[in-house]
């Protein structure tokens, strides 16, 4: 086949980036459809950053952040994003905390303001401190403990991450959380929220001379201040195996998987767009090779697939995942698994490689519609330590991922720390 | 010799420095009001980027051939299409009583193959060019959805049209998805929420089909037959009932052409089976389910309001105050912000075409369970008696106008509106009225509608967990 010729690189958003004086990064990214903005401040620490014993500060931090300032006293934030008809909230994270409205953009410069208010001026009263610990501590029942999965979920955590704080749920422990005191929150406060270990996203009917002179005009004066030295994290065994079964009351279905402590874009960064191809070949999407194999063609699992994650300050997490078929076992579904695996990496081909890369080419467009999508992709690339030049140029780096790549970046998968799982229903329970 | 005064003391010199330092204290208040202190309506109002009057034109469309009426709205910032579309009253309640989840079934299958497609020939055609087609069957409708780039568009109508058309229901993709079925009926009994919303159903609607499991029941599925799939297509999805929205980078002439190739394979009319309006029993009951689970969910129903009834607006903005919005809701400073009873309370009208309802609920852990619930009645029935106040319901209607274009993000959200606005008869200029409707309620609509609606003794309770007592 001819090569054709093909048009210029696009870029992924068309976006640009600069920083202020005090080291505050703001990324721009115009988006006219509507006359509405995403405003998103997003710091460079979360849970990761948290004193030994001290699980849940980041979290907890995040939400007295709506408990007022000395400006901005009580719950005054949230009633003047309501009488605005903002959409506000926050999430924290194992590597980052995040703040995000979105707005008409007349209310932009309003949420510009109350944001970089609560950047410095965070003054909570001891009752709402009391009152949004129990609220953090319901929070994390809520989403834990009502569900039976998400418990799994944590402990296959603790099993493949043992010692590095990837280990840890972002949210605490229960324990850890009834214990978290004032000093606590202020302490993480007072060393990470900073506009030198912060982004700033605009993504909307905004263009970017205007946004560097609001960005100006409201963080500029926010003085930059020294951090703590960047976080070393404990470096795994390669050759870590762990395997963890669990049943659990309420279960009804089985599940099985693997998860690895993969390459990121900070742990073997030459990996990830090679990782990225593999685990679309196999295991994205109903056309991919572990669903013809493992479902249609053996008939040993509902359902089969892979996700990567690269976007983490330490390891990148990749993932598989089943269910299988019934009457089949999950050690033998586990075994077909890895059977079908290896004969879809012998399978493996320059064809192959180039219509994978085809398929996730067509849709990178998609990421362009809605501004806060944009605004959550670039935003947490680039706290993961991305580059704006790498961000936006995610369709050549697609490209140039070759057959050798993909298949040196199966081995580096295979050789990296993992954790096989299943969760089941308790004896006795009708599968 | 004496000097003259240096100067003469004025007789209204008192009065002038007075004046002097009002004048002067004054200013700089004004500066410092300007410059200093925090005001939040100058912020908006001195704004550099200015409220826009953002009016989304929407026009009626249709289609040379077949006659087919849809909406359309124009806007190429991303060059990529969305059509979003309905089929009324093919949603599962009009599931044969023998073929419980049908609609879903079918939905699912109709992306497995058609025409001289397998399955897989299907999904590699729609994967090569990232084409997005889904089906899915509510409770009232089935819905479908198209989302492609422009540069896809023909090749996208026609792989729809195929999917419509020629579905091939084959054997092996029958039986695979029935598997599906059956793993997500034990998943539901997982969780504690969905254990409950299906206890919730069989308790209000009883016989009515509105009490079904929406994903049918083992035994129904089983029995279903590809000629069953094969009528339930004919039968539900006709152009007698479509209902279609396209918006994104089409032009009107392309837009009503992708009708007719799209929806040209589906018979003129159908048939459908009636379902009846549901009459529930609304006075105050209540049902606990024991189940291991770390909180207790609490989920409640009085009677809500269809879409076109003349209470809808007030009724909408009375439940923004009591539980809409985020943190600022009555309930939610209530039990929520004040007492830290639990971590999200919420209300919401539920628009179900046969059972209009007014639903909320909350989670919280057993020792706090019954002061969050406590509460929560007490806010239900002082909505009721006592109302809101001029200021409450003066920051419902900035909140509901001021976030108004936030819906317009994304276009396939665009398309789906388009959809909504001609299923609930809302009218072509209905994006430009919207703001109006909100603002011309009156606090006596207001109250009226909350006296009628909020009513403690007319309020059905569920709730789902390990109770202390």
């Amino acid at each position: 086949m001819l090569a054709s010729v093909s048009p210029a690189q696009a870029k992924l958003f068309n976006g640009e980036t600069f920083y202020l004086d005090n080291g505050l990064q703001v990324i721009v990214i115009p988006n006219h459809k509507a006359p509405i903005v995403k405003h998103m401040l997003w710091y460079k620490s979360g849970s990761v950053d948290e004193r030994p014993g001290r699980g849940g500060s980041a979290h907890l931090l995040e939400h007295l952040m709506f408990r007022g300032t000395r400006k901005i006293p009580g719950t005054r934030f949230n009633d003047l994003m309501e009488e605005n008809g903002a959409e506000s909230n926050a999430f924290t994270g194992q590597d980052m905390t995040a703040y995000h409205q979105l707005l008409d953009i007349s209310r932009l410069e309003l949420a510009m303001f109350l944001e970089a208010d609560r950047m410095r001026g965070l003054e909570v009263s001891d009752k709402d401190f009391g009152l949004e610990r129990k609220i953090v501590f319901e929070e994390r029942l809520q989403r834990i403990d009502n569900n039976p999965a998400a418990y799994f979920g944590e402990a296959l955590r603790r099993s493949l991450w043992q010692e590095h704080p990837y280990a840890r749920p972002v949210s605490g422990t229960a324990e850890e959380i009834l214990q978290l005191t004032r000093q606590d929150i202020e302490d993480f406060y007072k060393t990470y929220y900073a506009p030198n270990n912060a982004v700033l996203v605009l993504a909307g009917d905004i263009d970017v001379p205007t946004a560097r002179r609001l960005a100006e005009k409201y963080y500029g004066g926010l003085k930059k201040q020294k951090l703590p030295a960047p976080k070393e994290f404990p470096k795994l065994e390669n050759s870590f195996n762990a395997k963890l079964r669990m049943s659990r009351p309420n279960i009804k279905s089985v599940r099985a998987g693997k998860n690895f402590a993969a390459p990121s874009y900070n742990v073997r960064p030459e990996e990830v767009y090679a990782l990225s191809v593999l685990s679309a070949y196999m295991g994205e999407g109903e056309t991919s090779k572990l669903h013809k194999k493992l479902v249609l063609r053996d008939k040993k699992a509902l359902t089969a697939e892979t996700a990567y994650d690269p976007a983490a300050r330490s390891y990148g997490n990749f993932s598989i995942g089943a269910v299988p078929a019934p009457g089949v076992s999950p050690e033998d579904l586990l075994d077909s698994l890895d059977k079908a695996w290896a004969e879809a990496l012998a399978e493996l081909s320059v064809d192959e490689v180039e219509k994978t890369k085809q398929r996730m080419l067509a849709g990178l467009v998609y990421l362009r519609d809605n501004p806060e999508d944009a605004a959550y992709i670039a935003g947490a690339m680039t706290v993961a330590g991305v580059s704006w030049e790498e961000i936006e140029n995610q369709e050549n780096a697609i490209k140039q991922v070759t057959y050798k790549d993909v298949l040196k970046a199966a081995r580096v998968l295979q050789n990296s720390p993992q954790v096989t799982g299943i969760l089941e229903p308790e004896k006795g329970e009708n599968r | 010799m004496t000097h003259p005064p240096l100067y003469r003391k004025s007789p209204y010199r008192g009065l002038k420095i007075v004046l002097l330092a009002v004048i002067l204290i004054y200013g700089v208040a004004a500066g410092y009001r300007k410059y200093f202190r925090f005001n939040p309506e100058t912020l908006v109002t001195e704004s550099v980027l200015k409220n826009k009057n953002f009016e989304v034109p929407v026009e009626e469309i249709v289609s040379p051939k077949y006659k087919i009426k849809a909406y359309w709205f124009y806007d190429n910032t991303t060059p990529i299409v969305s059509m979003s579309f309905l089929f009324k009253n093919a949603g599962y309640a009009t599931d044969g009583a023998e073929e419980q989840g049908i609609a879903q079934l079918a939905a699912a299958l109709l992306t497995e193959g058609a025409g001289g497609l397998d399955g897989q020939a299907f999904k590699e055609a729609l994967a090569e060019r990232a084409i997005g087609i889904a089906f899915s069957a509510g409770k009232d409708d089935f819905q479908g959805s198209l989302l492609t780039t422009r540069d896809n568009l023909s090749r996208a109508a026609e792989l729809l049209a195929l999917a419509l058309g020629q579905p091939r229901f084959d054997t092996g993709d029958v039986s695979r998805l029935k598997q599906h079925f059956y793993e997500a009926l034990k998943r539901q009994k997982e969780q504690p929420a969905s254990v409950l919303a299906l206890e919730l159903n069989q308790k209000l609607y009883g016989a009515h089909p509105y009490a079904r499991n929406p994903l049918g029941k083992a035994e129904t599925i089983a029995a279903i037959s590809r000629a069953d799939l094969r009528r339930f297509v004919r039968d539900n999805l006709s152009r007698q009932n479509l209902i279609a929205g396209i918006a994104g980078d089409i032009s009107r002439e392309e837009a009503e052409s992708l009708l007719d190739e799209v929806f040209g394979v589906l018979n003129d009319n159908g048939r459908i089976n009636f379902v009846r309006d549901a009459e529930v029993d609304f006075s105050a009951r209540r049902f606990e389910i024991k189940y291991p689970s770390g909180q207790i969910m609490s989920v409640k129903a009085a009677r809500g309001v269809r879409r076109d009834d003349a209470d809808f607006y007030p009724l909408f903005v009375a439940n923004q105050i009591l539980g809409g919005s985020g943190l600022t809701s009555r309930l939610s400073k209530e039990i929520r912000e004040e007492k830290g009873l639990t971590y999200g309370v919420y209300s919401y009208l539920g628009l179900d075409d046969k059972s209009p309802l007014l639903m909320a609920g909350f989670a919280s852990s057993p020792d706090k369970y019954r002061e969050a619930e406590r509460l929560f009645e007490e806010q239900w029935q002082k909505m009721g008696t006592a109302g809101v106040s001029a200021a409450e319901l003066e920051q419902a209607k900035k909140y509901l106008t001021a976030s108004y274009n936030l819906r317009f993000a994304s276009i396939m959200t665009i398309a789906d509106i388009l959809t909504a606005m001609q299923k609930y008869n809302l009218g072509l200029d209905f994006l430009q009225k919207r703001n109006a409707y909100v603002q011309n309620v009156t606090l006596e609509e207001v109250n009226r509608a909350a006296k009628k609606y909020f009513d403690r003794s007319r309020l059905v309770s569920a709730a789902i967990g390990g109770f202390e007592n």
